[in-house]
């Protein structure tokens, strides 16, 4: 187990029901696969740098949490795999 | 050419050459602000801190102007390419203009 990080940017035109879900997604898919989540912090809407897919507008989610290396591709593929997420970013805290 | 070079290097000792020629570019002392400062993290999510190390187009910021020594400064680049993706900071262009 390995503390990592999780940023993930989800369309902001989406209502707050589907918003909701999604996070919970993630934080199941997360909970199965045996890891631990330390804190999830919702940054909210804010203006994205750059248009991504036409978008300029993203809502932020943060999530810190301890998970196996090996289960890293697999959540990665996930969030890849699901057109509400514009982007996504896994680090290693050292 | 060589003029304007040395000018931009000017904490660089060029073998001798530079006591004769009037200097126009003073250095500042330079150090390490996270070698000298345990307690300030790179951290590519603070964007304040990161948009410090980008220059007006985008660019990250060499050495010689944020004065980090190697090991910060590959720290600081690895943050800045971190920050773009999840887009925090631009790729190219002046973002605090287009933001206010």
């Amino acid at each position: 187990m390995h503390n990592y990080e999780l940023i993930f940017i989800l369309q902001a035109d989406l209502d707050e029901a589907s918003l909701n879900t999604a996070v919970d997604n993630v934080e199941t898919l997360i909970k199965n696969n045996g890891g631990e989540i330390a804190k999830i912090d919702r940054w909210g809407k804010r203006k994205l740098a750059y248009p991504i897919n036409k978008a300029n507008e993203g809502y932020y989610v943060f999530v810190d949490f301890n998970y196996k290396p090996e289960e890293v591709a697999g959540l990665k593929r996930t969030l890849g795999y699901n057109e509400q997420v514009l982007r996504h970013i896994v680090v290693r805290k050292a | 050419m060589t003029e304007s070079r040395y000018s931009e290097r000017g904490d660089r000792s060029q073998n001798g050459e530079r006591s004769e020629r009037p200097r126009r570019f003073v250095s500042r002392p330079k150090f390490c602000q996270f070698c000298s400062d345990k307690n300030l993290v790179i951290d590519y999510k603070n964007v304040e801190m990161m948009s410090r190390y980008i220059n007006e187009t985008g660019k990250i910021r060499p050495r010689r102007q944020t004065g980090a020594c190697a090991k910060h400064q590959r720290e600081v680049a690895k943050a800045v390419k971190n920050a773009r993706h999840i887009a925090l900071l631009p790729f190219e262009g002046d973002f605090w203009t287009e933001n206010n």
